[in-house]
């Protein structure tokens, strides 16, 4: 009942979404007469049409954008991962860690992208920095905090049973760790493709964010435009899925916890 | 002459509160416990039961006094496995299954992996878990999972047994067959057994000797021995000698209570 109200609102939404670009795209082509009409707010059938027609190209463009994500997610997931654990097991490395970690989400990554592409001088690289620096920071907060969320009856059961540090993390702390560690991974994937997206647009000449931009000032077919900004926001949604996937494959404890919720 | 398994000498414990005073909770315990024997600390909520097991298994550090296990001090009782302990909540890891989460301080022990499964099996028949090996925490009742912790603390075979009110949150039906489980396993064993309640007729029932902890700092009041038969079935509770040891020990708190006011 619940799933189908769910399903039922974001049919509505989509509907209502649909009916008013189909709307303005009728009042700007036809009331208006704006001569760009077709490129600013094409009708709903043109932007199909277009996006069929383009298809193996968009989403040629697409996959080198979603390699280039990936890439820097697993990156950044991984230096996260290390950060986390390491700021954990050490409260001096915490200490002298943590706040720089969080001066570093002060630059808005607008103004870095451009300072890391003429540091590193190649966009391919340029990309798979600036994803896995996005990526870095929500999963080393998160694990970390997961590490520290452990119940202190059960690192009590571990000491009675004379636990090392190793199998205390092992056994315990970075099993209950995982839930937030996955709440971090959720949040950064699809950052980090936005971010692939948006270093794609600097000066790359391929990718999705390439097509956005080349489309957008000229050259190209206009078409392109509508489906390829469509393409990155589902890609977005694609990484947030497939984070989702796995991490209903490898924590079914808390899986089935919500199940009986329900 | 009997060995003693725990020697607690002038054990006291100061927590600091939010100004820094020193409170006192624990005031100048001594007790010997004997080897082998069922022994329980009963005393009000909050009185200090919980801290003073959790001194003896080398979870804190007593402001002063010292805690002696079978000749060994906690840490290195604690290293070598000397005992074990079921908390007041069942403690078990969620992503293991029963039979996981038993085999949890053998596998710490590292025990190879065919003798703890072995051993972890043995345990849950004794706690009568059978058919639930491969079954998760949540998929269990309260007394269910109490009882995966009990087997946890028996798998690794302790000599002594330190037990933080397993059953004060079960009902009466499962707590009544837990008692007769605990005792069967411990007449079998051999095993010491420290028992904390706030349950009289749970401790009398269970014990051969009983503690009777003050509050507002927790001092010994009284050692009572319990002369009740054993081995103790059901039919001890409805014994003179059942009602007249509880009314005793109950005078005696009623005392230590109007001491203090
Ligand atoms: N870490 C701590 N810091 C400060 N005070 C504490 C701490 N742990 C316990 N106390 C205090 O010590 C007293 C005894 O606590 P303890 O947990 O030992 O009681 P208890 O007898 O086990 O109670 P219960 O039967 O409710 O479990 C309490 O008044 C509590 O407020
Ligand atoms: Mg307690």
């Amino acid at each position: 009942m619940k799933t189908y109200k769910k399903l039922l609102s974001s049919v509505l939404w989509l509907a209502a979404a649909l009916i008013i670009w189909e709307a303005a795209a009728y009042i700007l082509r036809d009331v208006i007469c704006d001569p760009l009409a077709a490129k600013k707010v094409p009708g709903l059938l043109e932007i199909g049409a277009s996006f069929l027609q383009n298809s193996v190209e968009l989403m040629r463009q697409a996959g080198v954008t979603m390699s280039y994500a990936a890439a820097g997610f697993a990156l950044g997931a991984s230096v996260g991962i290390i950060l986390g654990l390491a700021m954990s097991i050490s409260g001096l490395c915490e200490k002298m860690i943590l706040p720089y970690l969080l001066a570093s989400q002060m630059i808005p990554i607008i103004g870095l992208a451009p300072i890391i592409l003429g540091l590193f001088k190649d966009i391919a690289v340029s990309r798979v920095v600036i994803a896995a620096y996005i990526t870095f920071f929500p999963v080393s907060v998160n694990f970390l905090s997961g590490l520290k969320a452990s119940e202190e009856n059960l690192k009590s059961m571990m000491r009675v049973y004379a636990a090392d540090k190793c199998r205390l993390y092992s056994k315990l702390l970075v099993p209950n760790a995982l839930p937030y560690l996955f709440s971090g991974l959720k949040i950064s994937a699809p950052m980090a493709v936005t971010a692939a997206v948006l270093v794609d647009t600097l000066s790359s000449k391929d990718g999705i964010g390439y097509v956005i931009v080349f489309t957008l000032y000229g050259g190209g077919t206009t078409g392109q435009f509508w489906p390829a900004v469509i393409i990155a926001a589902l890609l977005g949604l694609l990484s947030f899925l497939i984070i989702s996937a796995a991490e209903y494959i490898l924590i079914p404890w808390k899986r089935q916890k919500e199940e009986v919720r329900k | 002459m009997t060995e003693n398994a725990v020697e607690i000498k002038n054990l006291s414990m100061e927590y600091f509160d939010k100004e820094r005073n020193p409170r006192r909770v624990l005031d100048n315990v001594s007790l010997n416990i004997r080897k082998g024997e069922f022994i329980s600390l009963l005393g009000p909520s909050g009185c200090g039961k919980t801290t003073l097991l959790r001194i003896i298994a080398d979870l804190q550090k007593p402001t002063s006094g010292s805690v002696r296990l079978a000749g060994q001090n906690t840490k290195e009782a604690r290293l070598s496995h000397k005992f074990g302990m079921v908390f007041q909540t069942p403690a078990l890891l969620e992503w293991r299954s029963v039979l996981e989460n038993v085999e949890l301080p053998l596998e710490l022990r590292k025990v190879p992996k065919k003798e703890r499964r072995e051993r972890a099996l043995e345990q849950i028949k004794t706690v009568d878990l059978k058919g639930y090996e491969n079954s998760y925490p949540r998929e269990l009742s309260g007394g269910m999972q109490q009882r995966v912790g009990i087997a946890r603390a028996l798998a690794a075979e302790p000599e002594i047994l330190l037990m933080d009110e397993p059953f004060s949150a079960l009902d009466e039906f499962t707590k009544e067959r837990l008692h007769g489980d605990l005792l069967r396993i411990w007449r079998s064993t051999n095993k010491t057994v420290i028992f904390v309640t706030h349950n009289i007729s749970e401790a009398v029932y269970l014990s051969d000797r009983v503690c009777v902890l003050s509050a507002n700092p927790a001092r010994l009041a009284a050692v009572e021995e319990i002369h009740l038969p054993r081995p103790r079935e059901d039919a001890v509770l409805k014994t003179e000698e059942y009602f007249k040891t509880v009314s005793h020990i109950r005078e005696i708190f009623e005392e230590k209570y109007n001491e203090n006011i």
